[in-house]
């Protein structure tokens, strides 16, 4: 080895370091993939709306979005939906945009729960759990407020209480 | 120490500082050494290993300390050790259910030791930092041993000296000496013949009456080359992280499904899951209807995306790329994606029927029309009946206020709310609920709901083959490691080297004669049972007899 | 008579044969004392003799694998039972490999009692043919198991001369403090051995007297998010029991020595529908096994470490080393391709992924990092001796844990051996 042992040193120390470290790294931030980040950018979606167009998330790039998961069979969701419907009356006029993402389920199933609900947000339709799965879902309800520009502000995860969701959106307002 | 050394050797070979054994001739260079009578120790033939030299700096005491077996050892037991105590309770990561909740589990179902295995963390022993430092480590070891040794050892064995010191003969763990009458050159001759005939590799100098037999040199590097496998190994668990590299997820398919395989442009369907049970010819008697399993397998279909394949609103446009039985030891293979059997489930799962309405009055029955249970059509036309649904429960139930609601999006207890029109009823309509399930009729009384309309009309489903229903759910696990293939690469070098170094042994004799004296010495590094055996042969067949036990001058001891 | 009564006759066959040629290694050894001829010539010849009946024992023994095999359409290497019956067998394919390499027949004395413990011991589990399960259906169930099983025959043998050469090398009349922790070390060792023969014995005695008892246990169990349910279960013990299921209660218990209950109840933080079996199991093993030790010792008068240590004398104990070590490290590569590569390789054929971290890996690659350490010790001069036979020992220990301590104790993939 001779004149080139310091070098061989250096490198293959340096390599254990940069590995090695990256590998330690690594057990600190793995879990499995969980919920989409704050700060992450909001993941893309293009579903269809109760009339059957189609409504993506890039249209409201410039606002602030509440993105609410639910589902007809999740009594929480159904419980907290008059709060969302309040705040979003109250907001609107700011810019607001409030999108119900329902948890793939079928035309008649979420026709009837709108209807009895009175909701006037914008309602969504995921297919295939694709959207849930994008966003990280475990468990619902999950809410999602997203800044204008498009990344996240919160999450939070089951049922809201009108005051909190005064909170989060007072948030994404500014 | 900056006191100039003598490192040149009797015979004329300049050596490294800290030689032990000159390079050529094999002479003892240290003075208490020379003057010892115990037996040469080998290592590396003697020759410096630049690791020891004086004055290390902190980059060489990092790179000792790396170098060394002893902490090698140390570091090998540390670690399975740690791999014991990741046996003691289930792993977190062997429960695979979203709402498994640690903190939670060990500690209720384990008492106090669980408390503490959880709160040390060894539930997830095999990735927590420690056990993965140790295993860097290892990495880090078996590579800078490695470079210590293998070059000072291809030195060492390049160029071998033919004739060696006196000293460096007497004193190996094998020797021999003894007068010997007759021709030196003839006899040397006839014992390196001897030797070849044992497979060895012999050269004789120019002398004619010193000699070298040497023999699977090759298997020197054998530890070197097991290493070098190991090394990939650990680089390939490190690749795993990689994103992408490495996807381990599990899909749940009902006979008759399409899903989408999440994060790939796969879609797989099932063409039915079966389980197959061993007769009751083909078990003893012991495990006479135990219901023990045959076969597992799941018809899978594999289909790509073509089209709208990231567009949530549009349907994907799916192509069929391949097809598999998948049994437990026969996965579906196709690129880089597998899909293994996991798991099942025979709950059927009901997808649509086909029912009949009955006019009750007249005993005539219209029909059938086809109600599918996810996205049914709104608008039924059975006879002079007309059905509108106008609402639809998946999985029936009542809240605690009365009021009906779903507890899930699976078919478990279907419910469709109707308002149909026809003879005998009122011309807007009059609301009726159907359960398509028999075990649902009765759980919610279904006649008592629809009063007065049940004794009117009936909806009933004639005959299982107006059900459509899938019989079983089959859940595969779905992977793709792209650093599998190198892992065989390296598990190959790692037996490779193991075999190489375990079953042969480098084996050396040197000899000469001066003057008729015969002074012999070998060398190797494992079996010195079998080494004498050869030094003893060779010695028969030129006319010496001796047990070879007796050639042993310390060999016993390695 | 068809295949499979003729390769039961075959091991029974074997087993013989393995006994015999113990009592012929037994002669070898202690008649070279009073024998009237030349010990040299005695020892040779007797020592021929041994050798051909183990010999002919391993032919029975292969023969009971084959015609098993042929019988039953399937390899047998697929439970309990079948698994251990092959370790006896690779045992002995291992012994004569080193048998030819060394020729020291005095290794036999040790290396056939360890056979012959193994078989017994695979007698207690049950024999039928039990078809495979559809993760077993594989080639690779063949290469996996048996090199496997190869690889840690040669660790026995290891352990075997390893042992030989403590009992030949530990001096019983050394007094110092040393001395007396080996002396007692190496008597718990062999204390240890007696219990395993003490769980035989038991295991066959009360199944001769066809023993059972029976109780229902309540279980509660949390469910992975923290739901507590409580089910009851039936479970049947072979043995008197001295420590009855946790929160169980007699349903049916046969008297024996005036046990009609549980005498005691095992504690609750054992885990597992069959832990107070197995617990009750180990009670009695080790009653049995201290009796039998206890009756010995009363016989021979001195520990049973010194008893057997004048028979060793005779050997050379370098050469015990030598052989210990040898074993091992031709052991060593087989274990590591049969026990580890062919293992991953199935395991991703069958699982989808070729390491787990399953209780059963995991104790593999532990047996195989311990035997890498052992190897790595050799290389420095004064682990040779002593330290590295008390290494072969308790590496052997580790394999046993390996095979069967966790097929028992923990739950996982592997647990199909087929275990009441």
């Amino acid at each position: 080895m001779g004149k080139y042992r310091k070098k061989v040193q250096v490198v293959v120390l340096l390599l254990a370091l940069v590995l090695g470290g990256y590998a330690i790294f690594q057990t600190f931030t793995s879990d499995d993939d969980g919920l989409v980040k704050v700060g992450e950018q909001a993941p893309q979606f293009r579903l269809a709306n109760l009339q059957g167009d189609p409504v993506a998330l890039q249209d409201y790039i410039g606002k602030p979005v509440v993105i609410n998961f639910w589902g007809s069979f999740c009594e929480p969701c159904i419980r907290e939906m008059p709060s969302f419907e309040s705040q979003y009356q109250q907001w609107k006029d700011q810019g607001v945009e409030l999108l119900g993402i329902n948890l793939s389920e079928d035309t008649i199933a979420v026709s009837t729960y709108v209807k009895k609900q009175g909701v006037n947000y914008t309602i969504l339709r995921d297919v295939d759990r694709k959207t849930e799965k994008r966003y990280g879902l475990r468990s619902y309800p999950t809410t999602f407020f997203v800044n204008r520009d498009g990344t996240l502000s919160s999450v939070f995860v089951g049922e809201m209480k009108e005051s909190q969701i005064q909170e989060h959106i007072a948030q994404i307002v500014q | 120490m900056l006191l100039p050394v003598n490192t040149k050797c009797e015979c004329g070979h300049q050596n490294a500082v800290g030689t032990v054994l000159c390079e050529a001739c094999g002479k003892p260079l240290e003075k208490e050494l020379l003057e010892s009578n115990e037996p040469l120790e080998m290592r590396y033939d003697g020759v410096a290993r630049r690791s020891q030299k004086a004055n290390p700096d902190l980059l060489d005491k990092i790179w000792n300390f790396f170098s060394s077996v002893k902490i090698a050892i140390y570091m090998i037991v540390l670690t399975f050790i740690g791999a014991m105590l990741g046996t003691i309770y289930p792993q977190a990561s062997s429960f695979l259910s979203n709402t498994f909740d640690p903190s939670v589990y060990y500690p209720e179902t384990y008492g106090l030791p669980g408390k503490i295995y959880y709160f040390l963390g060894l539930h997830n022993t095999y990735s927590s930092w420690w056990f993965i430092a140790l295993l860097v480590m290892i990495g880090t070891s078996l590579v800078i041993c490695s470079i210590d040794r293998v070059l000072p050892l291809y030195r060492a064995l390049n160029k071998q000296q033919i004739r060696k010191h006196m000293s460096f003969l007497k004193r190996q763990k094998a020797t021999y000496s003894a007068p010997l009458a007759g021709d030196a050159v003839e006899w040397t001759t006839q014992y390196g013949q001897a030797l070849r005939k044992k497979g060895y590799k012999v050269t004789i100098d120019e002398t004619g009456t010193a000699l070298l037999a040497e023999k699977n040199r090759f298997s020197r590097w054998g530890p070197y080359i097991n290493h070098i496998g190991l090394i990939l190994v650990l680089l390939v668990l490190l690749a795993r992280s990689i994103p992408g590299w490495n996807v381990d997820q599990y899909v749940s398919i009902a006979d008759g499904d399409t899903v989408p395989i999440a994060d790939t442009n796969y879609y797989a369907k099932s063409e039915g899951f079966k389980v197959e049970l061993y007769d009751n010819e083909e078990l003893p008697e012991e495990l006479q209807n135990s219901g023990r399993v045959k076969s597992y397998k799941t018809d899978i279909v594999l289909y790509e995306c073509t089209e709208n394949c990231h567009d949530d609103f549009e349907r994907p446009a799916l192509t069929e790329v391949h097809r598999h039985t998948i049994l437990v030891n026969s996965p579906l293979r196709y690129k880089e994606l597998k899909l293994h059997q996991f798991d099942f489930n025979l709950t059927p799962r009901i997808n649509a029927v086909s029912p009949m309405i009955v006019n009750l009055e007249t005993g005539e029955s219209y029909g059938p029309f086809h109600l599918t249970m996810v996205e049914p059509e709104l608008n039924y036309e059975a006879g002079p009946y007309k059905l509108e649904l106008i609402g639809k429960y998946m999985d029936f139930s009542i809240n605690s206020q009365g009021e009906p609601i779903t507890l899930s999006n699976n078919p478990n207890a279907p419910a469709f709310i109707f308002n149909i029109k026809g003879p005998g009823l009122a011309d807007n309509g009059e609301v009726y609920m159907y359960f398509p399930l028999e075990k649902d009729k009765v759980r919610f009384s279904q006649d008592v709901i629809n009063r007065e309309l049940s004794k009117k009309i009936a909806i009933k489903v004639e005959g299982m083959e107006n059900v459509d229903y899938s019989a079983a759910t089959t859940y595969l696990n779905i992977r793709i490691d792209k650093a599998a293939k190198y892992l065989w690469v390296g598990a190959f070098f790692c037996m490779l080297g193991l075999t190489m170094g375990t079953y042969w042994q480098h084996r050396r004799i040197w000899l000469r004669i001066d003057d008729g004296q015969l002074t012999l010495g070998a060398h190797t590094n494992k079996n010195w049972y079998g080494l004498r055996a050869d030094v003893a042969f060779a010695l028969k067949r030129c006319g010496i007899e001796l047990d070879p036990k007796s050639l042993d001058n310390g060999g016993h001891k390695g | 008579m068809n295949w499979l009564q003729f390769s039961s006759t075959s091991l029974s066959a074997a087993f013989f044969l393995y006994l015999f040629a113990t009592v012929f290694y037994m002669v070898t050894l202690a008649g070279k004392k009073w024998s009237k001829g030349d010990p040299k010539q005695h020892e040779a010849r007797w020592g021929k003799i041994a050798f051909v009946t183990s010999t002919l024992g391993l032919i029975a023994h292969l023969l009971f694998f084959f015609t098993r095999w042929i019988g039953s359409g399937q390899i047998p290497t697929s439970n309990m039972y079948e698994f251990v019956t092959l370790l006896g067998m690779t045992i002995m394919i291992a012994y004569t490999i080193i048998f030819f390499i060394y020729k020291k027949a005095l290794l036999g004395m040790f290396a056939l009692p360890l056979a012959i413990i193994v078989i017994a011991y695979a007698s207690v589990f049950p024999s039928e043919v039990q078809p495979l399960i559809p993760a077993l259906q594989s080639n690779w169930l063949k290469i996996h198991v048996t090199m496997a099983a190869l690889g840690e025959a040669f660790f026995a043998v290891g352990f075997a001369a390893g042992l030989m050469y403590l009992l030949r090398v530990i001096d019983f009349k050394d007094t110092s403090k040393n001395g007396k922790r080996a002396q007692r070390w190496l008597e718990f060792t062999l204390i240890s051995i007696m219990i395993v023969i003490g769980f035989i014995i038991a295991a066959f005695g009360f199944k001769g007297m066809g023993y059972t008892a029976t109780f229902q246990q309540e279980n509660a169990s949390v469910s992975q998010v923290g739901e507590i349910t409580t089910t009851t279960s039936t479970v049947e013990y072979t043995m008197p029991p001295i420590f009855k299921p946790y929160n169980s209660e007699a349903v049916e218990v046969q008297s024996f020595l005036g046990i009609q209950d549980g005498l005691l109840e095992t504690p609750s933080w054992f885990n597992g529908v069959n832990s107070g079996r197995k617990l009750n199991t180990v009670v009695w093993s080790i009653i049995v096994g201290l009796l039998l030790y206890g009756i010995v010792r009363l016989i021979i008068r001195k520990p049973l470490g010194a008893a057997i240590h004048p028979a060793l004398e005779g050997i050379d104990p370098d050469d015990l080393d030598e052989i210990s070590y040898r074993a091992i490290v031709i052991g060593f590569p087989v274990f590591t391709l049969g026990a580890l590569i062919f293992a991953m390789i199935w395991a991703e054929k069958a699982w989808g992924r070729f390491w787990g971290w399953d209780p059963k890996e995991v104790w593999a690659l532990v047996t195989w990092l311990y035997y890498s350490a052992y190897l790595h010790f050799r290389l420095s001069r004064g682990w040779h001796g002593k330290p590295s036979a008390w290494l072969s020992v308790i590496g052997f220990v580790i394999v046993l844990f390996t095979l069967v301590g966790v097929n028992l104790l923990i739950a996982g993939l592997h647990s199909y051996a087929g275990v009441n």
